[in-house]
């Protein structure tokens, strides 16, 4: 029993665990209940484990003995006759011996066993005199404070109801502001909704509002058209009429009857065309879509519009991806939008939640915060909202030039930009454009989007918009629109070019310039020199050097060549070194040979790697691709092998070791592979040397290290040494 | 026990055999005793104690805040639990307090009315019980580390004042004047006492690792240098001429009757010298831990059969058989270093100050009370104390 409660002693001191294991404990509790002597024999046991130089093995151990203090009167008189070594080994009363680390869990263990002492002290302090005297002792020798746990918990919980008041007047304060500030925005958050939302209705009809807008409206959106083109107007009323018009957020089937969405008002007039082409599919069946009606209606419902049935099905699909593309048309409404977006989202949206947050946080929970609350979510929704619409805007630099490029096609065409729908179908049969402009095709007949549209058409179409474009508008804005789009390379030249010049009498020059350009695209540029500045010159005086042999004043030799002709000089003149380093290319290709773990060497080196010798080619798996340098590998492999002697093969070796457990140095062997560091005695407990593998220690250790030391000394001492060779001779220096 | 009361009654036995059989086995079975207990008074360390020698009934203590306290130690309340009392205390705030740390307290040797204290304030004060006034006041040139009245003297009134200068003072209570100087030591003197036995005799212990015996009717030199090899290597080497220790030597004893010396010293040895020739006994006491670098105050059991020396061994009391140099025990109870301790003859107590503050009275332990199996432990059920009970919980008795 007593090897069991060693056992048990040591593991639950062992375990690094704040709390004891339950189940440990109960059984020393066993042991140490069935004898005293089981209990001092455990009481000396938990003495050693205090006397570790370890934090957490003492505050396991100082746990256990918390245990059996309360219990047993044996173990009360034991520790109380060591008092002045536990409290020494616990709370750390002697200076000269701190309480070991890890620091946290001594400050635990310290505060534990303070609190323990005092605990003891009220419940048995009479009793045990030595209880008493180690608890005086703390109080009035150690200035320990027992009441310091609760005291200061008591002036902490001042302190913090104290800060919690500041907090709360500094919240009160900032929501007042918050009112306030609240108050003068709100007008202008609203007024930016409605813009915002104003704006997104003229984007965007709003499906609802058709039927309950529909007739009223008509008469001045037809007013509005009229002024606008009143050619156009009437076809497109008419088509209006039967097609359903489906506009992108079309929900409902809306009633045959209703002529159009009277939200598609005013602003973009052209855009309605394309919404009623777009989502062709579902259009042709919107026909038939059928309102609820009553058992009367039905019947003459089915005759009034042809019908055969009543029941057909209707099945909408609508596509949510919406997109509205910035135009001429709306761009003053998506700048506004976008005006509003950004206000909102930088401005309105943030404070408004930290107008909720001051409010949550000084507990305000009224009208304030439930007004700040609703329009945080009506900012949201118009957040939300901007986003589903997927505006596409133009820059404002790019839009100044598509403007003028639309002047010279267009003068006076204010509806250039049309927002492109998906769905849209820009095949018009010719001979309906010529009559109507722009007409809606029947939906039917449309074909896939965007993709067939040839070209040959639309530059048919391009120049016919161009004679016409006062004639429809929206037409033409649409179209060109398309053209830009689909044939953005194709239209600018042949605009330009029929626009300025013939083109026949420039095509023979044409390709000669051409000729000239790829060859001047070719030609190295290089910085001027000597030789360009005289090139194609020649220079009678190059190189020529007048020689004054004699420096005499007065007298002078009679003969002299006076010019010399330099060679170099005229080559000079006209050579250029041009230096010829060749072009830096990365290496491209790897090492690869197979390393120990499987992998390949990924060095890059460009002839040899450091590691593996020569880089040759190999193929996936490492090998080298010819046969020789195969067998060399081979070869050389063999040879290492055979450095080392049969029985110390290394994986022999290490199994060897495995079964008997008995370190043979296989571990040595693979060189750099270092050892194995033993398994650490008491795995769960923090490891205290780890904790100084700091970054000085490791310094430390290198250059404290003996060697590295003497080395220095000796280099020190050689410098003195070579002082006194120096000035061996002076009698000055002789002696030191 | 009740043997030596029968041969007691039967007139077979001296006296003194069952007083000193008693006394004994009470030394022996001294403890920390829950029951009695030092009114706390100092607020820092306690240097030193004294219990009067008239009736043992009243002890002084002298704090190293200057604070002298005057307890009283008699329990009058017929309950076995009592708490020592400070009948009057020479607090920080009497006019004339010692300002520094009191080294030592004596009370006059013949009576109550009076008693002395010295001080690391340079000054020696005797003081009038009753009034709490000093009566005189001996100035000196050095710190006071200790000072001794002779309990024998009958024909002087000296009182040997250990200072920082080598120089033992003699100072005169008659005439109120140093009228001696001792000279011959090299360096402070930590330790003097008189000798029990011979008024004239004085021992003194100085931090020149030497232990001097003194006629102080011959002031021209000492009586003997206790040498700790008894003469024989300092013969070979001349530099270690006479050391009673190797290192400073600062607690000084007499046995009660006063043949033995004691000395302690910062080697961390205790020797006992016969005091009459000077001669080392050799008796070994192991190692006894003494770091303090003022005087140690340690004391000698009286009648008992082996006496017993009790010294202040780091925070716990080593007691010792004095001339077999056994360690009977260790007195632990202390949370700091002990400085002092006085031992009471009339009832064999011991009690000990220490840096913590504390005073701690060691009682003797009473007598097991011999009953009869039966009702014992019933009995004992109702006596205990209910912080003695176990309480082993009954969950921890089911699995």
């Amino acid at each position: 029993m007593d090897v069991r409660l060693a056992e048990l002693v040591e593991e639950l001191t062992t375990a690094g665990e704040p709390q004891l294991e339950p189940g440990r404990m109960k059984e020393l509790k066993k042991i140490c209940r069935s004898s005293e002597e089981h209990l001092s024999h455990a009481y000396h046991l938990l003495l050693t484990r205090l006397r570790e130089e370890h934090a957490e093995m003492r505050f396991s151990a100082f746990q256990i003995v918390q245990e059996l203090f309360s219990r047993s009167h044996h173990f009360r008189t034991l520790l109380v006759s060591n008092f002045q070594e536990f409290l020494e080994l616990t709370v750390g009363t002697d200076h000269e011996q701190p309480l070991p680390p890890p620091r946290e869990v001594a400050q635990k263990l310290r505060k534990a066993a303070i609190a323990a002492v005092l605990g003891w002290h009220e419940k048995y302090g009479e009793a045990y005199k030595k209880l008493s005297l180690g608890y005086h002792y703390l109080k009035q020798n150690k200035k320990v404070d027992f009441q310091d746990v609760h005291a200061r918990t008591v002036a902490e919980r001042k302190r913090e109801e104290e800060k919690q008041k500041r907090l709360d007047n500094v919240y009160k304060e900032k929501a007042k502001r918050a009112e306030k500030e609240m108050a003068e925005l709100s007008q202008e958050v609203a007024e930016t909704l409605t813009e915002m939302e104003n704006c997104f209705r003229l984007l965007l009809p709003d499906p609802f509002d058709f039927t309950v807008n529909g007739t009223e409206l008509e008469p001045t959106e037809q007013s509005a058209d009229k002024d606008r083109s009143a050619s156009s107007l009437p076809s497109y009323v008419g088509c209006v009429d039967d097609e359903q018009p489906c506009c992108s957020k079309d929900i409902l089937p809306v009633s045959p009857c209703v002529r159009m969405d009277q939200k598609e008002e005013l602003g973009d007039k052209q855009k309605k065309p394309e919404q009623n082409i777009l989502d062709g599919d579902t259009c042709s069946e919107v026909e038939s879509g059928v309102p609820v009606l009553g058992d009367d209606d039905y019947e003459a419902f089915v005759r009034n519009h042809g019908l055969i049935s009543h029941k057909y099905t209707l099945d909408l699909e609508l596509s949510t991806d919406i997109k509205v593309h910035e135009n001429e048309d709306n761009t003053a409404v998506i700048n506004s939008v976008v005006d509003a977006h950004k206000l909102i989202r930088n401005k309105f949206l943030p404070s408004v939640q930290s107008w909720i947050q001051l409010f949550t946080r000084a507990g305000i929970n009224d009208d304030r915060l439930r007004c700040a609350i609703d329009l945080k979510n009506k900012l949201e929704a118009a957040l939300r909202k901007y986003k589903e619409m997927n505006i596409t805007f133009k820059e404002r630099k790019r839009k100044v030039m598509k403007a003028s490029d639309d002047d010279d096609e267009d003068d006076d065409d204010d509806f250039v930009e049309v927002p492109e729908k998906e769905g849209y179908e820009p095949h018009i049969p010719d001979h309906l454009r010529k009559e109507y402009g722009l007409e809606p095709q029947s939906p039917p007949k449309a074909p896939a989007r965007k993709a067939p549209a040839g070209p040959a058409p639309f530059s048919s179409r391009a120049r016919l918009i161009e004679n016409e474009d006062e004639l429809d508008p929206t037409c033409a804005a649409a179209t060109l629109k398309l053209i830009r789009d689909k044939l953005p390379k194709l239209t600018p030249p042949q605009a330009s070019e029929s626009a300025t010049t013939e083109p026949a009498a420039l095509e023979e020059p044409d390709s000669k310039r051409r000729k000239l350009e790829e060859e001047r695209a070719k030609a190295p540029l290089m910085p001027f020199g000597l030789d360009l500045h005289y090139w194609g010159q020649d220079q009678p005086s190059a190189g020529k050097i007048l020689k004054f042999t004699s420096e005499h004043r007065f007298w002078a030799p009679s003969e002299v060549e006076e010019e010399v002709e330099n060679k170099e000089i005229t080559e000079m003149l006209k050579t250029r070194y041009i230096t010829f380093a060749g072009k830096f290319e990365p290496v491209k290709h790897k090492c690869r040979a197979p390393m120990p773990d499987g992998s390949l060497c990924e060095r890059q080196d460009r002839i040899k790697c450091p590691f593996h010798g020569k880089i040759i080619p190999r193929d996936e798996c490492g090998v080298p691709l010819s046969a020789e340098d195969r067998a060399r590998e081979e070869k050389m492999r063999f040879e290492k092998q055979a450095n080392q002697p049969e029985w110390r093969d290394p994986e022999f070796m290490r199994e060897v070791e495995a079964a008997t457990g008995v370190d043979l140095g296989s571990s040595k062997n693979n060189g750099k592979g270092g050892k194995k560091k033993g398994k650490k005695k008491y795995p769960n407990l923090t490891d205290l040397k780890q904790q100084a593998n700091t970054a000085r220690s490791r310094l430390e250790k290198i250059v404290f290290n003996k060697g590295a030391v003497k080395r220095v000394v000796k280099a020190m001492n050689q410098m003195d040494q070579r002082k006194h060779e120096k000035f061996a001779n002076q009698f000055n220096y002789a002696l030191n | 026990m009740l043997g030596f009361i029968s041969a007691r009654q039967a007139g077979l036995d001296d006296p003194l055999r069952l007083r000193r059989a008693e006394s004994t086995r009470r030394v022996l079975n001294l403890e920390l005793n829950k029951d009695r207990d030092v009114e706390r008074i100092h607020g820092s360390g306690i240097n030193t104690l004294d219990i009067e020698p008239v009736e043992g009934r009243y002890m002084l203590s002298g704090g190293s805040d200057g604070v002298i306290v005057l307890y009283d130690l008699e329990n009058l309340s017929r309950k076995p639990n009592y708490t020592c009392k400070a009948l009057c205390s020479v607090g920080r705030s009497h006019p004339d307090a010692h300002k520094f740390s009191v080294e030592t307290v004596q009370w006059y040797p013949h009576d109550t009315g009076m008693f002395t204290s010295s001080s690391f304030d340079k000054t020696l004060k005797i003081w009038d019980t009753n009034t709490l006034q000093p009566a005189d006041v001996f100035q000196f040139e050095g710190t006071v580390y200790s000072h001794h009245m002779s309990p024998v003297a009958t024909k002087h009134c000296l009182i040997a004042v250990g200072t920082k200068s080598p120089k033992v003072q003699l100072c005169d209570l008659k005439s109120g004047s140093c009228s001696h100087i001792l000279q011959g030591h090299r360096q402070e003197v930590l330790a003097v006492s008189w000798s029990p036995r011979h008024e004239y005799v004085l021992a003194t212990a100085s931090a020149d690792s030497k232990v001097k015996l003194w006629d102080v009717r011959r002031a021209s030199g000492c009586l003997t240098t206790l040498d700790q090899h008894n003469g024989e290597k300092s013969k070979a080497s001349s530099e270690a001429v006479n050391t009673a220790h190797n290192g400073r030597v600062n607690g000084l004893c007499y046995t009660s009757d006063g043949l033995h010396l004691l000395t302690v010293g910062t080697d961390d040895r205790m020797r006992l010298w016969n005091s009459s020739t000077g001669e080392n006994t050799l008796v070994n006491y192991g190692k006894v831990c003494n770091e303090s670098r003022k005087g140690l105050k340690f004391s000698v059991s009286c009648g008992c059969s082996p006496e017993f020396a009790f010294v202040p061994y780091k925070s716990t009391i080593a007691v010792y058989t004095v001339f077999s140099g056994e360690l009977i025990t260790m007195l632990r109870g202390h949370y700091n270093t002990v400085d002092c301790c006085v031992f009471q003859p009339n009832f064999q107590e011991l009690y000990s100050g220490s840096k913590d503050c504390n005073i701690l009275a060691w009682i003797p332990a009473l007598r097991e009370p011999v009953l009869d199996d039966v009702p014992e432990k019933s009995l004992r059920r109702q006596h205990l104390n209910p912080a003695y009970e176990d309480a082993w919980s009954s969950s921890d008795a089911e699995d």
